[in-house]
């Protein structure tokens, strides 16, 4: 394998060039479902002796390959499908993780591998020496994809484009193998013809220009033909094809958006905003978007919210809003903009490698911030980089960390980057979802950190510079070696780095890229009075999961009485005490002005200090210049000045949370100024309500006045005349109404010293339902009232229950009477004017499960089942299966368990199957350390089965099902199994047979996974560094090593030994084999390595071999039909060029 | 019809018509008639009204037309040629010797009708108003009669009663669709109480979803009909590529024009919106290869 390290350049892993591709689909039929078309591959070998060309192609059905016209023997060879053969009683995921890496390392094309083995046709081995082109003809079909493309077909009268039938590609990382046949590299690009022949009333969107569209002869079809002429990875071809809506954007006419029918408008409206995105980054990259034009297509039952390909972007039709809509305009822009960041980088410049990922997610997500701070203002950005650091900050330690730029070294599965994990990171595709979600943001995270070190203009600088080379590479028509410039590498970013800045960030990238984990600080502080100087202490805890320990500069800001001072600290190993002077001295009533950082001078209270010390408040890391989590310990007071008199947002969020443990009447007048301040951040604000009802039930024996907020909600939006009324809305200031909605949402988290919702509040939110008054109101209210729904279920408290009676309406506390005669109210009427995203049927069926939990209400998942069937829209879903989920945890509930995972298996919406999963992990019925009577075998057969086989079309989705697994019952062998029949296993190190460790009850104690064989049976054919192995010893199941050996065997012979057709083999089984043990990449120059092991098996096994030959031949499905098979010649001729391969069989004994 | 008319009105239109009958003997008699049906009489005594009526009417209108309340001579000469009678016959006819002279019928007074409602006096016209222009109505019609009940003008009542009307309709309206349609309940042993409008799955959700409801749009209408940059919502709307059998490239064809002219107008120059997704689709070529 080749980690491309230096600057050499790009070294392909394949044995050719590709230089252009065409796709042709001619025909797309709704009601099937199914596609039929062909592509072409123009490749140049750069291998003399090239006589297979492995290409990548999953779900496809392959008819017909064609090499310079003539016909091409094939295999088709997924060993994805199925991750473990077997029956294998073995269940626990190390095994499984291990073997799912292998088989997608087997398939991969960035180590030159692919599902599909095309043999060059012997006529043309001479023309290959000569390294002369190769056109590679394949003619597929698509039935029923379960993945990579998906078909929208709503169920109701009238032609496909009348019903609004639509189709589009999508998938997670490289996925474009689903649909049709390529090299699914980002690293492999070429220039593209792309032509789709579709229904007269619909329209292809695709990648690169439009040529031309030309009708069929009987003018009831249409062909679009589109060009794309700058080099392209085929993991960034994408289509959508739909009864579309039409749109030039008026400001930038080749920019094309395309809606479903009936929602112009809203399109209208929700791409207007787009030409300024454009503009803003086309400014600060100083060079012009690299496409000659740009689409936009919104769609129904989205696989992700964005999905960025060259020169168009997949979006969700939910972003779609109309100029009413508040809350959700914001979100669209960011997800517009965030697609354009990834035309540059991601689309246009494409990676090297896997390893190379976080470079341009971490570029595309840091201009991506860049724009956010232009756009909504430093305030926004700063607060959103805090959640994204506190986000990945919680993840890497509740995890073991994220690893950015992972290194796999020659071999030595030791050096597995990511042993803390329970998947693979070695590819994109065995990555959990959410890791990878968090991967992407510690990237633009790691980018931040690289312009507080270099400078803005500098790092600006290194991205036009990639930007530049890679336009005049991809110039360069007939250049294909040059083609390279356009991707990206570690090394190659880092190198134009130091050309530009002149710095040197090694340092930096060694800490957060090339190894995991965050720092975690703690400090605390004494003012020492005599020497005037401040002393400051700070620990670190480097020994948890996921943290690493920080060695470098520290930013401290002390705000004192005459000022605001920065200090650097060098935080080093063994000090942990740092001595800062102090610049002012202690006084007291000097009525004097006291200057803030920003130069501002205040006017502030000073009685509440201690006499002794000047110090109003510490900071550390105030610019967030290192990720790590900082608990600082300081009074209350200190908090309070910081609150109140910090201008830095973040500041004031972190005194905020602080205040949280100082339920004292101070706290709780620093925070009601702050709810009071106009000036101060409308997310503040909200943050305080939230922490005002905290301290004010930490402080409910002593509290005086009316209820927390109340006078103030009262104050700001009730009428003068009648407090006890609402003003009627008008949302035109859009701080006071995130104000307004998040307010009685932390009212009625209050508590009395009964612990229940004051019946004060609960009135109140009740009034304002009540006299809620949308008509003259510019925008929809209807969030508003989604979070007044909100607010009546957080006032809900736990029902007194007496002796488990059953819950009927005669015993309904008569609050919840009113809530519920809300909510039934709200619910209905939902059903006659429904509320934008049915944001308060969302909320309705939420506040509904509260009451449920809380025994109010009989607990029944029958209402959210309704909701949660297709045809329901997507938010409603989401809200209804989140409700099942939850009653299957607390009732523990193995029939609502079963329903949901059928429905993980069936449902028509890939994001409603990925969510189910992700919701099961995030709130399982049990743990791996809990007894729960739903922990049972057939549970973890289901499973099993349906990572190992039955989510082999969605990458995401089988990730998302080893996430649950994983949840459910641990790393090793699922405790409710019985133990293993095997008692004897062989270890192959060791060369002895042992007694299965699962059979020794010590050892289960000790968790101690028992491996299975897929290590050495991974080695034994050459696959590499795959696995994890924390494990001493190493165990093999004779029966997978025994099949699997003998199917390689099988193919071997097939491939490098002539045979002739029909002798040995029918020749149906020859071209398809649905089902694969093992890669074919058998004999790799890595291989070596391992043969000690390959001798090993073949000295112990050899006389099993022929036997399971046989019975490995009955197992395959003969796809083809006979008159198929007639014409595929397979006759692999004994031609010297076979002979002097470098792959030649070395095994064949 | 009854003999008893012994109302003025009644004598009024008696009168005049006991002339009418004398004209139309005389006429008879002029013609050489000796005797006459009473029958006969009466249909041309009859017809003779309705000429004269007829006259009236349409001279009234001629008058009216050129915005006056007084017939003249004219008017009656255009109504009678416009009935086609020979005008210019009139003068000789007028003066013929064997004519006879009818005494003019009694003078009896317009009888006047009798009010319905009466209240207090007609306004006399202003100075400025001519006097021929109609008389003002009277004056219940328009003089706003004062009640003695204090209308709501508080606010706080106002913004109650609105609130407990919505929510009365509301409430009444989602029990109705309830009792009418599926429902479902959170409590199993009662299912009136808190009824639920079963939850029914959409062909196409994303659209109720998104779309806002007309009652918005017409809220937004009324409220910030001034903001909004009007032409803009339909401008592209004929973009859409429907497909009928009618010539769908023709349609292609208008629909680029109708774009670029928009967008032209926009634009104040002539450029046309060079999109190849507006470009009209081609004719498949004739010469096939295979």
């Amino acid at each position: 394998m080749n980690r491309k390290k230096g600057d050499k350049g790009f070294e392909s892993p394949r044995p050719y060039k590709l230089t252009h591709q065409v796709v042709c689909i001619n025909n797309i039929n709704f009601q099937r479902k199914s596609v039929v078309g062909y592509v072409e591959l123009t490749i140049f070998p750069t291998v003399a002796n090239l006589n297979r060309i492995k290409l990548n192609s999953k779900q496809c059905r392959i008819y017909r390959v064609r090499v310079n016209d003539l016909e091409a023997a094939f295999i088709y060879n997924d060993p994805t499908l199925e991750v473990c053969h077997h029956e294998s009683k073995q269940r626990n995921l190390n095994y499984f993780s291990n073997a799912y890496a292998a088989a997608v390392s087997a398939v991969d094309p960035d180590a030159g591998n692919g599902e599909l083995c095309i043999k060059v046709p012997s006529e043309l081995w001479k023309h290959v020496d000569e390294l002369k082109v190769l056109k590679v003809h394949i003619n597929f079909s698509l039935d029923q994809p379960k993945g990579g493309l998906h078909f929208v077909v709503p169920n109701m009268e009238g032609s496909m484009a009348e019903r609004g039938a639509h189709v589009f590609s999508c998938g997670y990382q490289n996925s474009t193998r689903f649909w049709f046949p390529c090299v699914d590299s980002y690293s492999e690009l070429c220039t593209w013809k792309l032509e789709y022949t579709v229904d007269a009333a619909m329209v292809a969107v695709s990648n690169g220009d439009l040529v031309e569209t030309v009708y069929t002869h009987d003018m009831r079809k249409k062909t679009f033909h589109y060009m794309l002429t700058i080099p392209t990875a085929a993991s960034n071809i994408s289509l959508a094809i739909g009864p579309f809506e039409i749109l030039v954007d008026p400001y930038m006419h080749e920019v094309t958006h395309f809606c479903l029918p009936q929602l112009l408008p809203l399109l209208k409206h929700t791409t207007s905003y787009l030409h300024e995105v454009f503009e803003f980054y086309e400014e600060i990259l100083t060079c012009r978007y690299p496409y000659s034009c740009f689409k936009t297509v919104f769609i129904d039952e989205a696989y992700v919210e964005v999905a960025a390909y060259a020169s168009m972007s997949i979006f969700s039709t939910n972003l779609l809003h109309s100029a009413m809509i508040i809350d959700e305009t914001p979100l669209t822009r960011r997800c517009l903009a965030q697609a354009l960041a990834q035309q540059f980088f991601g689309c246009f410049i494409s990676r090297m490698s896997w390893s190379d990922e976080w470079v341009l997610k971490g570029i595309s997500g840091y201009i991506y911030g860049l724009w956010m701070k232009k756009t909504f203002g430093v305030n926004e950005y700063r607060h959103w980089i805090k959640q994204e650091l506190d986000q990945i900050v919680a993840y890497e330690l509740k995890t073991g960390g994220v690893l950015l730029h992972p290194i796999f070294g020659g071999g030595k599965e030791k050096d597995n980057p990511a042993s803390h994990l329970h998947f693979s990171i070695k590819h994109p595709h065995t990555l959990s979802w959410e890791y990878y979600t968090m991967f992407q943001c510690k990237a633009h995270l790691v980018m931040r950190l690289i312009e507080n070190r270099i400078s803005m203009e500098f790092m600006l600088q290194v991205f036009n510079k990639l930007l530049s080379l890679a336009s005049t590479a991809s110039s360069q028509k007939f250049q294909s070696h040059m083609w390279s410039q356009m991707l990206v590498s570690t090394s190659g970013f880092l190198k134009s780095i130091s050309n530009v800045s002149g710095k040197d960030i090694q340092p930096l990238i060694k800490q957060w890229v090339d190894q995991s984990g965050v720092v975690k600080f703690y400090g605390s502080f004494a003012f020492n009075r005599k020497r005037n100087v401040l002393e400051l202490e700070i620990k670190q805890d480097y020994t948890s999961p996921g943290t690493q320990k920080y060695v470098g500069p520290l930013k401290v800001t002390v705000q004192e009485l005459d000022g605001s001072f920065n200090h650097t600290l060098q935080i080093e190993e063994n000090s942990l005490k740092h001595d800062i002077p102090c610049h002012s001295k202690s006084r007291r009533n000097k009525k004097k002005k006291i200057p803030l950082m920003n130069g501002e001078e205040v006017d502030m209270d000073l009685s509440a200090m201690d006499a002794d010390s000047p110090l109003l408040w510490i900071r550390i890391d105030p610019d967030m210049s290192v990720l790590r989590k900082v608990e600082f310990e300081q009074s209350d007071f200190m908090w309070q000045y910081q609150l109140r008199y910090e201008r830095d947002v973040v500041a004031q969020e972190e005194a905020i949370l602080a205040l949280e443990k100082f339920p004292t009447p101070a706290s709780r007048l620093a925070l009601t100024d702050i709810l009071e301040q106009e000036q101060c951040f409308y997310r503040v604000r909200m943050l305080a309500c939230f922490c005002l009802a905290k301290i004010a039930n930490s402080m409910v024996s002593t509290w005086t006045g009316p209820p927390a907020m109340k006078s103030l909600f009262t104050r700001m939006f009730c009428c003068k005349t009648c407090p006890n009324i609402v003003k009627t809305n008008n949302f035109m200031n859009f701080q006071s109404y995130f104000l307004q909605k998040t307010m009685p949402v932390a009212m009625a988290l209050l508590r009395d010293v009964h612990n229940l919702c004051p019946k004060e509040v609960l009135m109140f939110i009740l009034d304002l339902i009540k006299y809620n008054d949308n008509r003259k109101n510019k925008f929809s209210d209807n969030y508003y009232r989604a979070e007044l729904i909100d607010a009546l279920a957080n006032s809900v408290t736990p029902a007194v229950s007496v002796n488990n009676e059953v819950r009927t309406l005669d015993n309904l506390n008569p609050d919840v009477r009113l809530i519920l005669e809300e909510i039934t109210r709200f619910l209905n009427m939902e059903k006659l004017l429904p509320s934008y995203r049915h944001t308060i049927t969302v909320s309705c069926l939420k506040a509904i499960r509260v009451l449920q939990k809380n025994g109010h209400v009989p607990s029944d998942p029958a209402l959210f089942k309704s909701y949660a069937e297709y045809g329901h829209f997507v938010d409603v879903r989401i809200a209804a299966l989140e409700a099942v989920v939850d009653y299957t945890k607390v009732d523990r509930s193995y029939e609502e368990l079963q329903w949901l995972l059928t429905m993980v298996q069936n449902d028509p919406v890939p994001y409603i199957r990925h969510k189910i999963l992700d919701m099961l992990t995030k709130n399982p019925p049990f743990t791996k350390n809990m007894e729960s009577p739903l922990c049972n075998e057939a549970l973890v057969d289901q499973l099993w089965k349906l990572m190992n086989s039955g989510t082999s079309h969605d990458w995401r989705l089988r990730c998302g099902a080893v996430d649950l697994y994983f949840t459910l019952f641990g790393l090793s062998r699922p405790s409710c199994l019985p133990l293993p029949e095997l008692g004897l296993v062989l270890n192959l190190k060791e060369k002895k047979a042992v007694l299965n460790p699962t059979i020794i009850p010590e050892s289960v104690a000790n968790n101690q996974e028992p491996v299975n064989s897929t290590n050495n049976h991974g080695q034994s054919v050459g696959f590499q560094n795959t696995f994890s192995n924390s494990q001493e010893e190493e165990e093999i199941d004779m029966d997978t090593v025994h099949d699997s050996q003998a199917f390689i065997y099988h193919h071997l012979n097939m491939l490098e030994r002539p045979s002739t057709p029909g002798k040995e083999q029918s020749s149906g089984e020859m071209n398809m084999h649905p089902v694969l043990a093992a890669p074919l990449s058998v004999f790799t120059k890595e291989s070596n390595s391992s043969k000690h092991s390959d001798h090993h098996h073949h000295h112990h096994h050899e006389h099993k071999k022929k036997k399971k030959k046989h019975k490995h031949k009955h197992k395959h499905k003969h796809k083809h039909d006979n008159k198929e098979k007639e014409k595929d010649p397979f006759a692999f001729s004994n031609s010297p060029a076979s002979a002097r391969s470098i792959r030649s069989p070395s095994l064949s004994d | 019809g009854s003999k008893h008319a012994t109302t003025p009105a009644d004598n009024y239109y008696l009168a005049r018509r006991r002339t009418l009958q004398v004209v139309v003997s005389s006429l008879l008699t002029e013609a050489g008639f000796e005797s006459a049906e009473k029958a006969a009489v009466e249909t041309l005594t009859e017809m003779l009204q309705s000429y004269i009526s007829e006259i009236g009417r349409s001279a009234k209108s001629y008058c009216e037309h050129t915005a006056r309340t007084q017939p003249t001579l004219s008017d009656i000469v255009v109504t009678l040629v416009e009935m086609g009678f020979n005008v210019e016959t009139l003068p000789a006819y007028a003066k013929r010797s064997q004519r006879m002279v009818i005494t003019a019928p009694p003078v009896t007074n317009q009888p006047v009708t009798p009010k319905a409602l009466t209240a207090g006096q007609n306004k006399p016209h202003p100075s400025h108003i001519p006097g021929h222009f109609p008389e003002f109505p009277d004056p219940h019609t328009y003089i706003k009669t004062p009640t003695y009940r204090e209308p709501v003008s508080d606010y706080q009542v106002l913004r109650e009663k609105a609130a407990s009307q919505r929510r009365d309709v509301e409430r009444a309206l989602t029990r109705f669709m309830a009792k009418t349609g599926e429902t479902q309940s959170l409590f199993k042993d009662d299912v009136s109480t808190f009824p639920l409008i079963a939850a029914r799955p959409f062909t196409v959700p994303y659209l109720t979803a998104l779309l806002p409801s007309e009652l918005e749009m017409q809220q937004m209408e009324e409220t910030d009909s001034s903001e909004q940059d009007d032409q803009t919502d339909t401008e592209n709307l004929p973009l859409h590529m429907s497909t009928d059998d009618s010539g769908p490239e023709k349609e292609n064809a208008s629909v680029l024009q109708q774009n670029s002219s928009l967008s032209g107008s926009r634009n104040g120059e002539e450029n046309v919106i060079d999109n190849p997704y507006l470009r009209p689709v081609k004719k498949p070529k004739i010469r096939r290869k295979k």
